[in-house]
């Protein structure tokens, strides 16, 4: 039974079937093969959604989509400018500060690296960058969002780690997020000094104060949702739903540039990014169900452990396979499909499951703008008219800076663990 | 962005469409006001509003199914099509069995989905926080699965798929 819920499943994702579907499909078959009762088929479905904590989905998303579409990222590049001044590489240093300022405000990557894309390569490709380069600098950049918090990944990770609260893994995933962050700048800077990117600057430093106070409106969202939660005052879908508003009010009345029908377009275009994680949500908890029921995942974690790997061995083999796994599905259906399998070997070796979460969000990270098929760089490839395989030069720099800083925190886990720890969340 | 591919999509389904439009707008736009509310109302008052987290998440539902539908009409699923595009042969085949296997298990769904309703009503289940019928909250997964296996059909016979 165990295969025939592997196999059909596999087939299926494999031939291009919608995932929500492969794994609902897969679990129906199983259920019905065993005569476990149909009935849990709706049952399972509807109470696999019906559920409050996914509130936070829709309202990070719909946050993100709402201060992009106010235009606050124009505001934010200007003051990140202003901060970073004039120097070989400047323009591509911005990005990185930028998509990571939006990461505080938005929860998903390609929405990030989408919006950085915008307002970013069109000064970048004036000032002389190559279309590769930057395409590959956005990409990257934008895979820090679902470390910095708020992350949806996060919270798709609470909800099948309980042990592991939102609050925590948001706290964690702060330094690694800045770290990576950090590092994907120096590797941009050493990259234009190299290469003698922007040797003359294009535009001159905007004032500090003054781009300061205009940026100040974005800025304070991430203060409104991190300082909301952190105080206790509001439970994390709260705090992104305040920031909604607020996010409304500043596109309306401060900016002036959100028109009636952009709201309505902002609600439809959140409601389908939701409801598409939400769908992969719904069915999921059929397959989920199944496997449970049916005790698939402990024997195979239990084949796993029994082989009498090294624990060193087997992390960094969990770290490789959720690595090729990431070249090919986003993070939440990663979530889906291998937690199942992670946490019971996780529970054995006694690892901290919220630092267990953080490294497996920096491999999915990773994922987004790995060739051949992380989503951030088709986003940014796309923009800039070039294909995936011509930003490798590039890219792969990025690729292997961002891996050392995921075993950095692999290694060092209270690189992720300190915050929490000192917020009082763990 | 999506709307030009909405425009030569899908011109029998323009209505199905947009009437999909104004419901997961509304059904968005309704849970963020009831949660801002609901925050709303507990910092000025010692009321607590949080019983509307019940029709909050009934919104959620009814969003995330519509959604699903229209999804299935501009193709926006989470889907591994890597191999099946390094294969053009066996596309046509492929895009028919992702809507086959679609419309099984969202067919299923709509049959049990019904008795599933229908014990709601005949035990006469109560919701947990309002009281209501169960049923008004567990009838929208047949309904809205039966618009989603509607509009996989309309998929299959434009011959998209």
């Amino acid at each position: 039974m165990d295969w025939l819920l592997f196999g059909i499943f596999a087939f299926l994702m494999f031939s291009g079937v919608p995932l929500a579907v492969a794994m609902g499909l897969a679990g129906t078959v199983v259920v019905a093969a065993s005569g476990l009762g149909m009935m849990s088929l709706p049952t399972n479905v509807y109470t696999g959604i019906a559920k409050y904590p996914l509130m936070a989905i829709p309202v990070f998303v719909i946050a993100g989509l709402i201060f992009e579409r106010a235009g606050v990222a124009a505001t934010i590049v200007r003051f990140a400018s202003a901060v970073v001044g004039q120097r070989r590489g400047s323009l591509a240093i911005v990005a990185i500060l930028v998509a990571m300022i939006l990461g505080g405000i938005s929860g998903s990557g390609p929405a990030d690296s989408a919006a950085v894309g915008a307002v970013m390569l069109p000064s970048m490709l004036k000032a002389g960058y190559p279309r590769q380069f930057t395409a590959a600098v956005i990409a990257a950049a934008g895979s820090t969002d679902i470390l910095i918090p708020p992350s949806i990944a996060f919270v798709i990770y609470s909800l099948l780690v309980p042990q592991a609260s939102v609050p925590a893994l948001f706290a964690a995933g702060m330094i690694p997020g800045i770290l990576s962050g950090m590092t994907l700048i120096l590797v941009a800077w050493w990259l234009s000094m190299r290469h003698g990117f922007e040797a003359n600057p294009a535009e001159a430093r905007p004032p500090f104060w003054q781009s300061l106070k205009d940026a100040g409106w974005g800025l304070a969202a991430p203060v409104i949702i991190l300082g909301g939660m952190r105080s206790g005052f509001f439970t994390p879908t709260e705090a992104a739903v305040v920031a909604v508003f607020y996010g409304f009010l500043v596109g309306k009345v401060v900016y002036r540039t959100l028109g009636w029908k952009d709201i309505y377009e902002v609600l439809v275009e959140s409601a389908e990014i939701s409801s598409v994680i939400l769908t992969v949500v719904a069915l999921a908890s059929v397959f989920a169900w199944a496997s449970s029921t049916l005790g698939t995942f402990d024997h195979l974690a239990k084949a796993m452990l029994g082989a009498g790997m090294p624990e060193l061995v087997m992390l960094l083999s969990i770290q490789a396979l959720l690595l090729i796994a990431g070249m090919f599905l986003d993070a939440i259906s990663i979530y889906f499909i291998f937690l199942p399998l992670l946490v019971p070997i996780a529970m054995h070796y006694n690892w901290d499951l919220v630092w267990f979460g953080v490294v497996m969000t920096m491999n999915m990270a990773l994922g987004q703008f790995h060739p051949p098929l992380g989503v951030n760089l088709m986003v940014t490839c796309r923009m800039a008219g070039v294909s995936m395989e011509s930003t490798i030069p590039w890219v792969l720099w990025m690729v292997v800076a961002m891996a050392g800083t995921m075993l950095l925190v692999t290694f060092v886990p209270d690189l992720a663990l300190w915050l929490p720890r000192v917020l009082g969340y763990l | 962005m999506d709307s030009n591919n909405k425009k030569q999509g899908c011109q029998r389904g323009l209505s199905l469409s947009s009437v999909e439009r104004v419901l997961m707008a509304t059904s968005m736009g309704a849970l963020c006001t009831l949660t801002m509310i609901n925050v709303l109302v507990r910092y000025f008052t010692d009321f607590s509003f949080a019983f509307t987290e019940e029709i909050s998440v009934v919104l959620m539902v009814i969003m995330t199914l519509v959604g699903a539908s229209h999804a299935f009409a501009t193709r926006h699923h989470i889907a591994i099509v890597f191999f099946v595009e390094r294969f053009p042969a066996f596309r046509r085949t492929a895009a028919r069995l992702a809507a086959v296997s679609s419309l099984a298990i969202f067919g299923l769904l709509a049959v049990y989905g019904v008795f599933m309703t229908w014990d709601d009503y005949d035990f006469e289940v109560t919701s947990p926080s309002l009281g209501v019928p169960q049923w008004w909250y567990s009838i929208w997964l047949p309904v809205l699965s039966t618009l989603i296996v509607l509009r996989l059909i309309g998929v299959l016979r434009k011959g998209e798929a």
